[in-house]
């Protein structure tokens, strides 16, 4: 196989929202930068996002960024680490400041202003209340306008992006320090390594790893894939995100803007059921609050339909008008896929999963960060993380709405500007070591050479499956451990997989065969993780113990692909200015 | 359809690798069983994992809002994964978008024709010099005009216009409507600061505004029902006068 060798300042592996603020950083600065990216920027997942982005503009009444601050903190269950969540909550106001300005569509207030909308979670005066209108959006489509405007940018500034590539692993320096990736080109199937003194992975999340998800067919964990074979922890994988309004049977997001705009949710009494579960926020309570009280109402009977198998999500009496105004792709949405009109029927929705709040271990300048000589965060030089796939922390065990795109153009940014400066003190590319892509080349030769005999497909739905019953909204210890019993022989037939398609130029089969490899990393960090922990935090809800656990648990997981080992790192309770936060009871 | 038989299905599919020597274009015939509320993102998904791991074909989120899976459909461009099975015939024929470079079978190279496409229409805010302050607050604009922005914003690029277009069938330069949409969107947002006179040099001309011989197929094909039959034969008034003056 031939194999070119291209030099960058600077190797961008994602064209999301993250990946797309980092390139403008870099771009502008006048950097050579290579986003690598499997579809076109303006297809990548960011583009779904619906509901908004979260920053204390208080625009609609007051708001501070400390009470966005506590608010994420609380939405946290207090796992995400406080210096991070500070820093989110403090730039937030700037950095959608600065995408107005780029051109964003933001709908607007009377007063010209940009218009806010409720959100689950967020709340005025430290979580007091009442709710605060924090989500900025543009009607129900903001991820779509935000990806179009930070590509626009991206376009103007000249940013290089290598469209269906597919990156496939690290390159390591002996030093340990980042010095790239392999890269394969989809076009052609020929593998190249895109060496660069600094490299952002801004990968997005990995929600294939589940049969019911909101996530795109893209969404397969490479970035997290890439730093487990490489030998770097995955931190809090046993935390995903179940949003409570998928539409039931398609998978397709509803936003929670549609509760944010006055929506509830019925059971099939008919009754508005999230009264009972949270007095104060009913609706509008966290993700995690609202999927589990529907989880419940189903297996307790009062789910709807022939099987009893969702809920309703009621909306009608907002109105045509409102529904038009501010909801025009749900409208659509509901239409295409639940086959009801909302302005007349409510919505069959079941909890699907949706975000993954772990990932690969940063710290808020978006440097990856793993325990070493210098402690549990020691910097690994020249590699950088942003975005779903990163783990910054400030999502910690549940992701409040609206704080996903404020942490992809936070974040992105951060990383952004930090690579930049590293880029300025390290000029120099260092040598590449001989073997740079053996590991790649070698997988690629396991995948087409004799040997194998699973099938991608099945290996997938076996994956998928497992993931669903074994890894789902509540947890019990018995189907955890025959979890990861399963997920490690699906890992061991992954390592087995066939292809029948072996032509070298857009081989779909070859692509999903390593995007498989990928998913599967990310279902045993998820599977172990999750076994592990022994008590009920945010996403992670066990049977067997219901309560959160300070005393043993504040702290975060760290998996290890070699042995699947685990190890743990403390919380940073400490912000960067501010008075800690201290952990109490979570009721909303 | 819940309870009775399910229909056979058989999709028509053009298959086609221009990378592949001596291929050539044909069709290729599968046979499915439909399902309830089945897509054709569906059914093309359980095709290749099922039939056929070699065809090709572009899905990303698969809920109308990426753009990637625009082709033509029995004739007519439109978006794969919002098309139900159930609205078709038993029998379905399926090609790529024509105008666009064919990758294989049913996926085209949007892309690369929409970045072109953005650097020659210089497709984004062109701010003010010394414009980005973010001690400043945002600029405010008028609620409604906000809305018309957005509702132009909406296109998500995925090429269906343009396919159906047909200037472009002759004139491979044409900016298409999507093109043509963007200089309206623009036009629109006070943030830009271009004149008529800077559109006017990028689109008053045969590649531009005055190629659309308003035969409207793009208004017709439109997925996301963009406004475009009144938003290009309005740019086309801004510069007609414009060229005149």
């Amino acid at each position: 196989m031939p194999l070119a060798k291209r030099q960058f300042d600077a190797v961008v592996v994602g064209a999301g929202g993250a990946g797309l603020r980092a390139a403008l950083q870099l771009s502008e600065a006048g950097l050579r930068t290579a986003v690598v990216t499997k579809v076109f920027p303006t297809r990548s997942h960011t583009v779904a996002a619906q509901g908004g982005v979260g920053a204390a503009l208080g625009n609609m009444g007051a708001d501070r960024w400390e009470w966005h601050m506590y608010d994420t903190v609380k939405g946290s269950d207090w796992l995400g680490d406080q210096d991070a969540i500070e820093y989110l909550a403090r730039k937030a106001p700037e950095v959608v400041i600065e995408l107005e300005h780029f051109g964003m569509p933001f709908d607007r207030n009377e007063d010209g202003t940009i218009y806010q909308r409720p959100f689950g979670g967020h709340m005025q005066n430290m979580g007091a209340g009442p709710a605060v209108q924090r989500s900025c959006c543009a009607a129900d489509r903001t991820g779509h306008a935000m990806l179009h405007t930070l590509y626009q940018r991206n376009v103007r500034a000249g940013t290089q992006f290598f469209v269906e590539w597919m990156a496939l692993d690290l390159v390591l320096g002996a030093d340990g320090r980042v010095l790239g990736v392999t890269a394969l080109e989809m076009e052609t199937g020929d593998v190249a390594v895109l060496q660069a003194r600094a490299t952002l992975f801004a990968t997005g999340g990995a929600g294939r790893i589940f049969a019911a998800t909101t996530n795109a067919f893209i969404n397969t964990g490479d970035g997290l894939g890439m730093a487990a074979r490489a030998g770097f922890p995955l931190e809090d994988m046993e935390f995903w995100q179940f949003h409570p309004t998928g539409v039931a049977g398609a998978g397709v997001l509803i936003t929670e803007g549609v509760r944010g705009e006055g929506g509830y949710l019925l059971n099939k009494g008919g009754e508005r059921f999230m009264e009972r579960y949270a007095p104060n926020a009913k609706d509008l309570a966290s993700r995690d609050v609202v999927s589990r009280a529907m989880a419940t109402e189903i297996k307790e009977g009062r789910g709807c339909g022939p099987d009893g198998d969702y809920v309703l999500l009621k909306l009608d009496h907002l109105g045509v008008e409102k529904i038009e105004k501010r909801l025009p792709g749900i409208r659509e949405i509901a239409k295409k896929f639940a086959n009801v009109d909302p302005v007349k029927d409510p919505i069959p929705v079941v909890p699907t999963v949706h975000y993954q709040m772990g990932g690969i271990p940063t710290n808020y300048l978006g440097e990856v960060v793993v325990p070493g000589k210098g402690g549990p965060n020691t910097v690994v030089p020249g590699f950088y993380a942003a975005g779903e796939c990163a783990c910054a922390s400030v999502h910690g065990a549940n992701r409040l709405g609206t704080n996903s795109l404020t942490d992809l153009l936070v974040f992105g940014k951060a990383a952004g500007e930090t690579m930049v400066r590293f880029l300025e003190e390290n000029p120099g590319h260092p040598e590449l070591p001989a073997d740079a892509a053996d590991r790649t080349l070698a997988r690629i030769a396991r995948l087409e050479g004799p040997g194998g005999g699973e099938s991608v497909h099945e290996v997938g739905r076996e994956l998928r499956r497992t993931m669903q019953a074994h890894a789902g909204v509540f947890r019990f210890p018995d189907l955890l451990a025959e979890g990861v019993k399963r997920v490690k022989e699906i890992a061991e037939r992954a390592e087995h997989l066939a292809i029948a398609d072996k032509s070298r130029v857009f081989n779909t089969a070859r692509v999903e065969a390593l995007e498989l490899q990928n998913l599967v990393e990310v279902a045993r960090a998820t599977m172990v993780s999750a076994e592990a922990r022994k008590e009920s935090r945010g996403a992670h809800d066990r049977s067997d113990f219901h309560e959160r656990d300070d005393a043993n648990w504040l702290k975060h997981t760290l998996w290890y692909r070699e042995g699947d080992r685990l190890a743990y790192k403390p919380v940073n309770l400490k912000p960067l200015t501010v008075e800690s936060i201290a952990p109490k009871a979570r009721v909303y | 359809m819940a309870n009775g038989t399910h229909r056979k299905l058989r999709l028509h599919v053009m298959r086609y690798n221009p990378r592949v020597p001596g291929d050539a274009p044909r069709l290729q015939t599968y046979e499915l069983e439909e399902a309830d509320g089945m897509t054709l993102f569906i059914a093309l998904t359980e095709i290749r994992e099922k039939q056929d791991p070699s065809l090709q074909f572009d899905f990303v989120c698969r809920a109308g809002i990426c753009g990637s899976c625009a082709m033509v459909i029995d004739g007519r461009p439109g978006l794969a994964c919002r098309t139900l099975t159930k609205n078709l015939g038993e029998e379905i024929t399926l090609a790529p978008l024509p105008f666009f470079e064919l990758i294989g079978d049913l996926s085209v190279n949007t892309g690369k024709w929409m970045r072109a496409m953005s650097e020659r229409l210089e497709a984004w805010v062109h701010m003010r010099a010394g414009e980005l302050d973010l001690t400043r607050i945002e600029e405010r604009m008028d609620p409604a005009l906000a809305e018309r922005i957005y509702e132009l914003d909406r296109c998500i690029e995925c090429g269906c216009c343009v396919a159906a277009c047909g200037t472009a069938r002759m004139r491979e330069d044409f900016v298409g409507a999507v093109g043509l949409n963007k200089i309206a969107r623009f036009r629109l947002d006070p943030r830009d600061a271009r004149t008529d006179a800077d559109y006017y040099e990028v689109v008053g001309d045969d590649a531009g505004v005055f190629g659309c011989m308003s035969l409207l197929a793009c208004h017709d094909v439109c997925p996301k029902n963009l406004p475009l039959a009144t938003q290009i034969a309005f740019v086309r008034r801004k510069m007609a006068r414009e060229g005149l003056g």
